[in-house]
């Protein structure tokens, strides 16, 4: 399943020693930073936070790369929605459609945030491997009364995993299925529609297989959805203390930026 | 009129901290008419090499041609038939008809040379002129294969490639498949049948090809194969070549248990054998 984006990449850098849980708590933070950025600065503050996380960690650029690449046409649409029906003072007019500076504008945050979202994302997903990300997440949920609504923080946990294994699983039938009606002659370029119901029929009944056979071999050894004890175990040191307590300043300078700006 | 490789290296995730090395130097050249046989343990790179014979793979270095032409081209998947492991996962169609004729149509085959071909490759696998309507998920799994298999014929490829053909088949189903085979290669078509399990096939093949590591480790008759001295054979062949080795006069080139059981028995006591 390797060349996938968002898969994790293997290494020893401060990042992947961090404890999976401040890794998610500095997402959240840069999550709400990214979506509150306005200006300029703001957007230049939080890419030189991003180029420090990066150097810290042993990701690749062709790793951050490829995580953003397979949005790149939502990312061209949002970008594009934004340029033609943003109102504002005109520019240039194509195809009878005005762009403004504001849409330019705009248009470019947006997309830039999206960007960003990905990137950091990305930061995360290949430092972590995906059932220490499950783990985290389901520490994080813990003391949240998530009981009243019904839910457990271990189901969902359990849920998570169960999906994130099934990534690669799929994607490797995927391809071994695509190999198949290629083989065939089916040529994705000059009939997509074709390709895509030879593709998908076949995909489903793969998929409903699995999950059939998964839930055959849980039952099979007895799975009851308690409580049970997760196999990594999580260490919050002092590097993560650091590490959150650097990150939060830098936000909160982040988020305060404008304010500041006004004095 | 050949499949011709030519110091083929391949791996995969070229120029990434995760290169892995599948294929090195290899090279082979399979004759229109052959029935061959590719052996060797999992992940050896059996199925990165087949895979490269009708272009779902491009070499990294070194060329693979068929009849010719550099696989790169897509009109060479018409002359290569790939049937992979559990084919009937790859059914798709509404009716076992429309799958079968999926392969030809996309080739450019159109109307009654189209059924044409679907009713040969129906006759081929043995399957009933009645379940032509019939959705293959409706079908038994042997039967899902067979279509799955006409599917892959309806083509009329010049090379069929059959990835692990007789994985999760029985005795009698793997008798009947092979039958098919040997079958289809008097016809003309070149067979090359990919698979760990060399027992079955061997009695059957002109050549073998041994991948190890992703280097070919041994090509020739099986006779060679059988004569060779340090490759792991079968165990019934293994065991009349002992003997053989040994200085009794026994035939080694037997893979099944009941002509073993008359070669060993004959050596004991020859006169019975005779009388019987």
């Amino acid at each position: 399943m390797t060349g996938m984006f968002f898969s994790y990449i293997p290494g020893n850098s401060l990042l992947h020693r961090l404890d999976p849980r401040s890794k998610i708590i500095g997402i959240m933070l840069a999550s709400i930073l990214i979506f509150r950025a306005m200006s300029v600065y703001e957007m230049l503050a939080i890419g030189v936070v991003f180029s420090i996380l990066f150097l810290l960690s042993s990701t690749t650029v062709k790793a951050v790369y490829s995580s953003v690449y397979p949005m790149r046409i939502i990312l061209i649409f949002i970008f594009t929605i934004h340029l033609f029906f943003t109102e504002g003072s005109s520019i240039l007019s194509v195809f009878g459609m005005n762009i403004s500076y504001e849409g330019l504008l705009k248009g470019s945050t947006v997309t830039l945030r999206f960007i960003y979202l990905l990137m950091f994302a990305s930061l995360l997903t290949s430092s972590t491997p995906s059932s220490l990300i499950t783990v985290g997440i389901e520490r994080l949920l813990r003391p949240f009364p998530l009981k009243v609504l019904g839910i457990s923080s271990f189901d969902l946990a359990a849920m998570m995993s169960m999906s994130l294994y099934f990534v690669p699983l799929l994607h490797g039938s995927f391809n071994d299925l695509k190999d198949a009606q290629l083989s065939r002659g089916l040529d994705m370029k000059r009939h997509p529609f074709k390709a895509m119901y030879s593709l998908t029929v076949p995909m489903i009944r793969v998929a409903f297989r699995m999950a059939d056979d998964l839930a055959m071999s849980m039952e099979s050894r007895c799975y009851q959805g308690v409580h049970r004890t997760s196999i990594f175990d999580l260490r919050f040191g002092r590097m993560d203390f650091l590490c959150i307590s650097i990150f939060g300043l830098l936000s909160a300078i982040i988020f305060f930026m404008p304010v500041l700006q006004d004095f | 009129m050949s499949i011709d490789i030519k110091n083929l290296i391949f791996s995969y995730n070229r120029s990434t901290s995760l290169e892995k090395h599948a294929l090195n130097d290899v090279s082979l050249s399979i004759k229109k008419g052959d029935f061959v046989l590719i052996s060797g343990e999992v992940g050896s790179g059996k199925s990165t090499l087949i895979k490269h014979m009708n272009g779902l793979l491009k070499p990294c270095s070194g060329s693979v041609e068929v009849d010719g032409i550099p696989t790169h081209k897509k009109d060479i998947r018409s002359k290569v038939g790939m049937l992979f492991q559990f084919p009937q996962k790859q059914l798709f169609g509404k009716t076992v008809d429309e799958d079968i004729s999926f392969g030809p149509a996309n080739f450019g085959i159109k109307g009654n040379q189209l059924k044409k071909q679907v009713h040969e490759a129906m006759d081929l696998m043995f399957l009933d002129e009645s379940i032509a309507s019939v959705s293959p998920f409706d079908l038994s799994g042997g039967q899902m294969r067979l279509v799955a298999m006409a599917g892959v014929l309806a083509s009329k490829p010049d090379y069929l490639i059959l990835d692990e053909p007789a994985s999760g088949l029985d005795a009698k189903n793997r008798k009947i498949l092979f039958s098919i085979l040997k079958k289809l290669n008097s016809k003309g078509i070149s067979i090359i049948v990919v698979s760990h399990q060399i027992s079955d096939v061997l009695p059957l093949v002109d050549r073998l090809f041994l991948i190890d590591s992703g280097k070919i480790v041994f090509k020739g008759s099986p006779d060679e194969y059988l004569r060779s001295t340090n490759l792991y054979l079968p165990d019934i062949p293994w065991i009349m070549k002992e003997l053989h080795d040994r200085g009794f006069d026994v035939k080694f080139d037997i893979f099944d248990i009941d002509e073993a059981f008359y070669e060993v028995s004959s050596l004991l006591n020859p006169q019975k054998v005779d009388e019987q």
